[in-house]
């Protein structure tokens, strides 16, 4: 049984590695302001673990969007700017750019695209 | 130190220890970003509820951050997915030596690789950077001591040490985009929840503090040395390359001296030669400033980062 979620866990692992991209870009292309790591997180409500089980949906635990965050910048699909706080560290704000939303356009027709085609496929009704 | 602070430095040293074989500067932004979202989210739970269990509440904030070994492997899968031409982490190195079969250019492979004119750029601004820093440590080092006896000599001393890291981290910066060798990509961060007397040592006693200082102080002498070579040798050079022009267009000859009753003529042809000699003196050189600027980012990197 243990085996089985430890496949679960890497299946999650893989499908969301590009998923987790799309959904940041398309976040802070939503923002009307630049967001710090935390806030995106809890937008996402990622790792909530409220309704842990073997079948989360793809989730991301909050530390792994940090990463994320910083890849997407030095693809130069967001950009970042620092603000000291009154009491603990500074806060690194994303904001997106014109390539990130330029991106974004195009995943989201891949997106779908690759929806489209899972679903039949699913469904029974790939030929 | 609050349990809260105990239990966030836990945090970090686990996270530290699953980063192990991972490039420092990598560590240091994964730790300054766990630390951002640890304290930002047990900030912003506490304005949310009164009287809030911190520690509770600071355990659920954890577990939502991930397991150290699952961030950190999220953090190397970055550090491996960083360009590989400017960024040398070492995974990215390693795919760069296994996609073409060798790190390091050809001869003239040199004058396509962006680090040899970043090494350039590096040494010829040396003298200035080098210059600046210098007369900051020992300005600011002297007037500490010499005000050290007054009480106006502490606030002195403190901003004088904050502004070593400052500008340490600032070369860094430098470093990374000229050199190419991976620095931290945020400065290092003093926990303010501690006090002002446990950051204060914090100051006081962090190799970077000291380290950053004897950097700025040798940054002169090497500055200076960096920026004679590459102007001797890069004048050397344009003069060789450029020789044949007088001879040949304004029959000028190219004398040699070797002493005062031998004088020798080139003939024409052997001005061309001389060019020659003068476009491999410039080879040589970016070869140089290729590998004084990778010598000098592992430099940089030894004293600028914890």
């Amino acid at each position: 049984m243990i085996e089985l979620q430890e496949i679960h866990k890497k299946f999650r692992k893989e499908l969301s590695t590009g998923i987790i991209s799309l959904v940041l870009l398309s976040i802070l292309a939503q923002a009307d302001e630049p967001l710090y790591g935390y806030q995106i997180g809890k937008l996402i409500g990622a790792g909530s673990t409220d309704s842990e089980s073997d079948m989360d949906v793809v989730t991301v635990k909050q530390g792994a969007i940090y990463p994320v965050l910083r890849s997407l910048e030095s693809q130069d699909l967001l950009s970042s700017e620092r603000e000291m706080t009154d009491s603990g560290p500074p806060r690194k704000y994303y904001r997106i750019t014109e390539s990130g939303e330029q991106a974004l356009k195009d995943w989201i027709e891949i997106w779908n695209r690759t929806k489209t085609f899972v679903d039949s496929v699913l469904g029974g009704n790939y030929q | 130190m609050k349990t809260t602070d105990v239990l966030i430095q836990s945090y970090l040293n686990d996270l530290k220890a699953a980063l192990k074989g991972a490039d420092k500067a990598t560590v240091q932004d994964a730790m300054a970003d766990a630390e951002e979202h640890l304290r930002t989210a047990l900030d912003s739970e506490k304005e949310q509820k009164e009287g809030l269990e911190e520690n509770v509440a600071l355990e659920k904030i954890i577990q939502d951050y991930g397991e150290p070994e699952e961030i950190a492997l999220a953090y190397k899968d970055w550090e491996s997915s960083l360009p590989t031409v400017l960024a040398a982490t070492p995974a990215a190195r390693r795919t760069h030596t296994s996609a073409n079969g060798k790190s390091y250019p050809g001869f003239f492979g040199v004058f396509a690789d962006p680090r040899s004119w970043g090494g350039l750029v590096y040494m010829l601004i040396s003298i200035v950077t080098g210059t600046l820093y210098f007369c900051w440590a020992v300005t600011g080092l002297s007037t500490s001591l010499a005000v050290m006896i007054l009480i106006i000599g502490i606030p002195i001393t403190i901003l004088f040490l904050l502004s070593v890291r400052g500008l340490a981290f600032l070369e860094g910066r430098l470093v990374e985009a000229l050199l190419g060798e991976r620095m931290p990509r945020r400065a290092s961060f003093t926990d303010s929840s501690l006090g002002w007397i446990e950051r204060l040592k914090y100051l006081l006693t962090g190799k970077s503090t000291w380290l950053g200082l004897l950097y700025m102080i040798l940054m002169l002498p090497l500055g200076i040395i960096y920026f004679t070579l590459m102007v001797t040798l890069l004048s050397t050079s344009v003069a060789l390359i450029l020789s044949p022009i007088p001879t040949i267009f304004f029959n000028v000859p190219f004398m040699l001296d070797f002493d005062a009753n031998h004088t020798y003529i080139l003939p024409a042809w052997l001005t061309l030669l001389v060019s020659v000699l003068g476009v491999a003196l410039a080879t040589g050189t970016l070869h140089l400033a290729r590998w004084v600027g990778k010598f000098h980012g592992k430099f940089a990197k030894a004293l600028l980062v914890e």
